[in-house]
């Protein structure tokens, strides 16, 4: 009886382990989490938001998904983020060209944007005061908006954006390129510092409690305290904890 | 023989504990710690997060986006052109989507998970060129991250069309030959007429 009884349990065992096998075949065939970004040869590229793909009892019926061919470009896929600030000009509000190097010697934060983006337009009163906190410590934030220019001084003189734009729309997103962000989506935000060299990547909306770690790191940087890839290990090490304790 | 029995009863339990225990050498998540370990928190390819197919089905054709958890699309950024000549299409119907209000960008119209559209088609051309499709649309992740519009060109398969194609993973052939072995194996040990014990000298 007691075999009999050990038998059984053995082969339950056994064909939960084909049935294991199986589930684990059926699971790891969902689509693979694409990460938006790579990870950086330069500054740190740091990404929030959690999400799980379409899994594939979502493509039971006779459609022919995820096929087609792009005619324009999708999302942000990251390519290399420069060591130091690239040189760009584009036009202001007025559409004045207006060259990157006209803050030369501050920290800056550059956020690139767009009218239509819901998220970018959550930040903007986070920038405005992050700028006023932080313009006395050599910190200039600098929006680069990819839209058309007619739409963004509206929206710019409707909340009174008091930090300085740069406003462009395939020049622009040759500026992002020039940060390493190929088909951008938005916000991003870089981080500099005063002496141009880029420290941190943020890609999605910026919260505070992110924003004060970076600039804390920055100012440390700026203030020779601490050495760059000791900053940006520091910044990757924080928002990774700050994004386990608070949801985005 | 007893012994070899209860020796394949540890075994075959040691072994299924092992694999439960022990993680995905391929990087796959196992099903029960989804979720759980996802700190990294990095956004979807937009190609990943929205995902869109088109079908025929009598004289309508169906466009269907299936949309990542977290991600959303704009109802009113979505469209449907047609691509192939000759290729008439109706107005679009769309089902109801549910209401985002944002305090920037005031009430819209979104849709989650999945959706799908109708639209009438007419062919010109006798059938000699495939249905293709231009789609538009536009979505965000709720995580605060938008993509642009994206406009694809797709091939409308026809009702009785195989479903898509899924890459094989190279853990499938190791579960395939395991589940294969593991029910032998249990068949094996289960089996009526299996003499258990050594017969007696």
């Amino acid at each position: 009886m007691k075999v009999q009884a050990l038998r059984i349990g053995g082969g339950v065992l056994v064909m939960l382990f084909g049935l294991w096998a199986g589930l684990r075949v059926y699971v790891s065939h969902a689509p693979k989490r694409a990460a938006v970004a790579v990870a950086p040869a330069a500054g740190v590229r740091v990404a929030a938001g959690e999400a799980s793909p379409p899994v594939p009892s979502d493509f039971d019926a006779p459609f022919d998904l995820g096929v087609g061919t792009a005619v324009t470009p999708g999302g942000p896929i990251l390519l290399k983020i420069p060591e130091r600030l690239p040189e760009f000009t584009l036009g202001g509000r007025t559409g004045k060209p207006t060259s990157v190097a006209a803050w030369r010697g501050k920290s800056l934060i550059i956020n690139f944007w767009a009218t239509w983006c819901a998220p970018c337009r959550h930040e903007i009163p986070l920038l405005q005061s992050i700028r006023r906190e932080w313009s006395a410590r050599n910190v200039e934030v600098l929006g680069i908006a990819v839209d058309y220019r007619d739409k963004v001084v509206a929206y710019a003189d409707e909340l009174k954006i008091a930090y300085p734009l740069l406003i462009g729309e395939e020049d622009a997103l040759d500026v992002a390129r020039a940060f390493g962000v190929d088909s951008p989506a938005f916000p991003f935000t870089v981080f500099t510092d005063q002496r141009g060299e880029v420290v941190a990547l943020y890609v999605g909306e910026l919260h505070k409690p992110q924003a004060d770690l970076i600039l804390s790191v920055v100012q440390s940087l700026n203030q020779n305290r601490v050495q760059l890839p000791e900053a940006r290990h520091t910044i990757a090490e924080g928002l990774r904890s700050l994004s386990t304790k608070q949801p985005t | 023989m007893k012994l070899s029995i209860r020796t394949a009863g540890v075994a075959a339990a040691a072994l299924t504990l092992a694999a439960l225990i022990l993680p995905g050498s391929a990087g796959a998540k196992p099903w029960w710690m989804r979720g759980v370990e996802s700190n990294e928190g990095d956004f979807l390819d937009p190609d990943v997060a929205y995902r869109a197919g088109s079908r025929v089905d009598g004289d309508v054709l169906r466009v269907r986006w299936v949309i990542a958890d977290g991600y959303y699309l704009y109802r009113h950024k979505m469209d449907i052109k047609p691509e192939s000549p000759d290729l008439v299409l109706g107005e679009p119907a769309f089902p109801r989507g549910s209401i985002k209000t944002d305090p920037y960008l005031g009430t819209q119209e979104i849709f989650t998970q999945q959706v799908e559209a109708t639209v009438p088609f007419t062919r010109m051309d006798a059938g000699a060129h495939p249905i293709q499709i231009k789609v538009t649309y536009q979505g965000c992740a709720e995580a605060g991250l938008c993509y642009p519009p994206i406009t694809k060109v797709i091939f409308a398969t026809s009702g009785a069309a195989p479903a898509p194609q899924v890459k094989s993973h190279p853990w499938e052939g190791v579960a395939i030959l395991g589940g294969g072995f593991a029910f032998l194996f249990a068949g094996f040990l289960l089996r009526k007429d299996r003499h258990l014990d050594t017969p007696a000298v």
